[in-house]
């Protein structure tokens, strides 16, 4: 039987912070199955899996309040800055396309943000593939491959753990020891809480399943000067973020895949780079009748670091995202964004310029599922209405 | 304050935060000039300005007060209150 229960915050929560903190709930307990803060951020509203009373529900408030009291106290309030605004362009379709891409096998949810996707989505994705391919080529970035694992080590040194340990995946197998391979293969199997297989039966984690594409570029630079003092590149890749009680549909996916084109080299390079970049794409965007909106924004640091990061991201200018309206439920959604890491990547992986100063990154990327999703929320599954560029392309 | 105090306090107030001795807080230092003043530790910085000073922290002030004299500056025309 499940409890609701209400707490009030022991700081009040500003209204810039809400969704940020809401968010973050959903890490405080495996007991929650939902939480929902109001509004004006005065009351936080979790639903449990199974009721708790006395010092275990203390236990479950103090936890709560410990996460207000880090990212609420001494925050400061981000500069939101619009640099494009289209999010009035008139769009045919208001309603929500969840339902009819169930119903057209066109999305099938194999578990908690992992889909498979139909035949339209796919080819809808190749075509949004192809345009940032050509945006890609526009600037001569040179195709990379990467893998979809990444190795520990790689992301300890880029703090990685310290900053969004809560999204992280984390890969293993089996011990090589025959009595534990045996002993899995007659007795594994999935129940309520998964596979049954004994924890001792894995391996010390020594990988991770990737979170992002553009670090691999930099890990293959590190502990160098890098060749020709500037690198435009192009890579895409399947990125997994585990969001938990945040995942879902196509909007907050587990297992996605990004398109990037990233920048290494001087500052200048780089930011003019991101620059262009921004402007093509609102050429792009202009072409398909895509309604949306670009205004910073701050990546979803954890408990710990949120305060600090998020607002240095903010004063700095450090990212943009493009979000696209979803006019079903008068939000919007993320699709892709405009990042400068300042040196962060050339100090910490030391890759250094011909002057022996640390290289300045940055990185436009694409979330294709989410492209893929807005476009259809603001034109629908039947072509006919779509804009003829994109048409005639899927056709 | 009179200039020279104000920068010995910034200087003590950077070495505080980076953890260092204030002969390694240069009176020119700047953001990157010693690997403690990163994000985190430019964060650092602006909540022990914010505490220790009473001075306004927002984000046009985070993105300028990126050296020694940007923030000997900024505190002299603020108004110290240390």
């Amino acid at each position: 039987m499940s409890q609701q229960i209400e707490i009030a915050p022991a700081l009040p929560i500003p209204a810039f912070l809400v969704g940020e903190v809401q968010s973050k709930l959903a890490y405080v307990d495996e007991n929650i199955a939902a939480a929902r803060l109001s509004a004006q951020g005065e009351v936080i509203t979790l639903t449990l899996r199974r009721p708790v009373e006395g010092p275990d529900r203390q236990a479950l408030e103090a936890k709560v309040q410990r996460v207000v009291q880090a990212m609420v106290a001494g925050a400061f309030k981000p500069k939101v800055q619009v640099l494009e605004d289209y999010s009035d362009r008139p769009v045919p379709y208001r309603g929500d396309p969840n339902a009819g891409l169930l119903e057209r096998g066109e999305m099938f949810q194999e578990a908690a943000g992992i889909f498979t996707l139909g035949p339209l989505v796919s080819r809808l994705i190749a075509f949004f593939e192809a345009q940032f391919v050509a945006l890609a080529d526009s600037f001569g970035a040179a195709p990379y491959r990467f893998p979809t694992l990444i190795p520990a080590r790689f992301l300890e040194r880029v703090h990685y753990f310290r900053a969004f340990p809560h999204s992280l995946t984390f890969v293993t197998h089996l011990r090589e020891d025959l009595d534990v391979i045996d002993d899995f293969a007659q007795h594994a199997a999935c129940g309520e809480d998964g596979l049954n297989a004994p924890p001792e039966s894995f391996a010390p984690i020594q990988t991770l399943l990737s979170p992002a594409v553009c670090y691999h570029l930099y890990f293959s630079l590190a502990d160098r000067p890098l060749p020709g003092g500037s690198l435009a590149a192009t890579a895409v890749g399947n990125c997994f973020r585990y969001e938990s009680l945040n995942l879902a549909s196509l909007e907050r996916m587990w297992n996605f895949t990004m398109r990037e084109v990233i920048f290494v080299g001087p500052k200048d390079f780089v930011l003019q780079n991101r620059e262009t970049g921004r402007q093509r794409m609102r050429d792009f965007f202009e072409q398909i009748g895509l309604a949306y909106h670009v205004e910073s924004a701050n990546d979803p640091f954890f408990i710990g670091e949120f305060k600090k990061q998020a607002a240095f991201q903010s004063a700095f200018q450090l990212k943009f995202e493009i979000r696209a309206r979803l006019p079903f439920k008068d939000s919007t959604l993320a699709v892709g964004s405009y990042n400068y890491h300042q040196d962060f990547f050339g100090r910490a992986l030391n890759i250094t310029l011909p002057d022996g100063s640390p290289v300045h990154t940055g990185c436009i990327a694409f979330g294709l599922e989410r492209m893929a999703y807005a476009f259809l929320a603001q034109y629908g599954l039947e072509t006919a209405a779509w804009p003829e560029a994109v048409r005639k392309a899927v056709a | 304050m009179e200039n020279v105090e104000l920068l010995e306090n910034v200087r003590a107030l950077l070495a505080e935060a980076f953890s260092l001795p204030k002969e390694e807080i240069p009176p020119d230092l700047a953001f990157g000039g010693v690997k403690q003043w990163d994000s985190m530790g430019h964060m650092g910085v602006m909540l022990l300005l914010e505490e220790r000073f009473g001075v306004p922290i927002d984000a046009e002030v985070i993105a300028a007060l990126t050296s020694v004299p940007a923030i000997c500056e900024y505190l002299s025309k603020t108004g110290d209150k240390a």
